[in-house]
């Protein structure tokens, strides 16, 4: 905490916005906790949105990474939906056993992305979860790659639960943001006096926007 | 009066960064919340009672999640009036949540702490509740009497206040 309030100077290279999506129960929040701690268990679904800040170091550069996690549910999606803007990654979340979480990948949640996203640039993740219940699997793994190969998707099937290719998840999604100059340029730690610059404007509109 | 609203809410974002350093909760922008009011004026002509509840669900959430504090006091104010109303388990633990969040972010600590002790009573596990549960520890212990500082500034825009946090933060 002392580093962090003290130094200007920030302590990492890049600052990435990465966003988790996709229906209720899906396992998004468990996804984020498996990445970011060491025991996690958790059973109360998400209320509205949350994030977590986890600091890494891939491809020689030191990262901090803000994962948002948003509530599937549908009563909060206008709510999630704002936060949606500014992020470089965007991970889409189905449970292969339940093969209805993988048909609104098109029929909401790309749909959701499309509209929401303010990045051209933005890579999308997509993400088979709950791979160790193999034998209930209702989802093969062919369809999840037509599906991102149709939406221009990275893809990968990964356990939140046991943890197995959780870590070469987000890896990946953040070495494919490292080769994308557009969304470095943001990410940039010089990049981070505009977010309070950005602050200041949105204020001033918004104050504005009141009194008129 | 809207330009010192602004500003002071800059004032209180950039205390708030100085003295925690630390991410621990989402903020959410004005643009949010006049989202939120809009959904609920529409949802007022045309909407069943159900809808109506999630509009102000989302609307309590934006204004507990606020950078302003008069944002904040709305929803406070909002939630504490539709508690004892609220019946449904969910709901009611989901409101808990929300006043704590609310009561945190204006610095009220222990009562903070109260509502999510509450609701971690229901539901021990609950992640969202631990995490603001740490982060009011850390903050009475960090901030102490600065906390209360704080909290005087959002409360009452009193000048005294924001003069001591603008010096304290030099
Ligand atoms: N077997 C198994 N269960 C999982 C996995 N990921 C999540 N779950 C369970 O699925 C349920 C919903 O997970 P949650 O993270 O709350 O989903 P969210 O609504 O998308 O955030 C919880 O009971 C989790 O324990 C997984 O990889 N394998
Ligand atoms: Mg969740």
């Amino acid at each position: 905490m002392d580093a962090s309030s003290s130094s200007s100077q920030p302590e990492f290279d890049y600052l990435f916005k990465l966003l988790l999506i996709g229906d209720s129960g899906v396992g998004k929040s468990t996804l984020l906790l498996s990445f970011t701690s060491d025991n996690f268990e958790d059973l109360s679904p998400t209320i509205g949105v949350d994030f977590k800040v986890k600091y890494v170091t891939i491809g020689g550069k030191k990262l901090k990474l803000a994962i948002w996690d948003t509530a599937g549910q549908e009563r909060f999606r206008t709510l999630t939906s704002s936060y949606y803007r500014g992020a470089q990654g965007i991970i889409l979340v189905y449970d292969v056993t339940r093969r209805e979480t993988f048909t609104n990948l098109s029929d909401i949640w790309a749909k959701e992305i499309d509209l929401y996203s303010t990045n051209q640039d933005c890579i999308k993740m997509l993400v088979g979860n709950k791979v160790d219940k193999e034998s209930e699997r209702v989802v093969s793994k062919n369809e999840g790659i037509n599906f991102a190969r149709e939406y221009g998707c990275l893809f990968t099937e990964c356990s939140a639960k046991t943890r197995v290719n959780v870590a070469q998840c987000f890896d990946e999604l953040v070495m494919k943001i490292l080769e994308t100059p557009s969304l470095l340029a943001e990410g940039s730690s010089g990049g981070k006096k505009n977010i309070f610059k950005q602050k200041a404007q949105s204020s001033d509109a918004s104050s504005g926007g009141c009194c008129s | 009066m809207a330009k010192i609203e602004a500003k002071l809410g800059m004032i209180m974002d950039s205390v708030g960064q100085f003295f925690s350093g630390k991410d621990h909760l989402p903020y959410c922008d004005s643009d949010i919340v006049s989202g939120c009011e809009k959904e609920v004026l529409e949802a007022e002509k045309l909407s069943s009672d159900e809808q109506m509840q999630d509009c102000l669900l989302r609307l309590s959430w934006a204004l507990v999640h606020s950078k302003h504090p008069q944002d904040v006091h709305r929803g406070i104010a909002m939630l504490e009036a539709s508690l004892p109303s609220t019946k449904e388990p969910l709901q009611q633990r989901e409101k808990l949540y929300l006043l704590a969040v609310g009561y945190f972010r204006n610095g009220d600590y222990s009562r903070s702490r109260d509502l999510v002790d509450r609701c971690l009573t229901i539901a021990p596990d609950w992640r969202q509740a631990v995490t603001l549960k740490k982060a009011i520890e850390d903050k009475i212990t960090k901030d102490g009497v600065i906390g209360l500082g704080i909290a005087a500034t959002a409360v009452g825009l009193i000048a005294g206040g924001i003069a001591a946090a603008v010096s304290r933060k030099k």
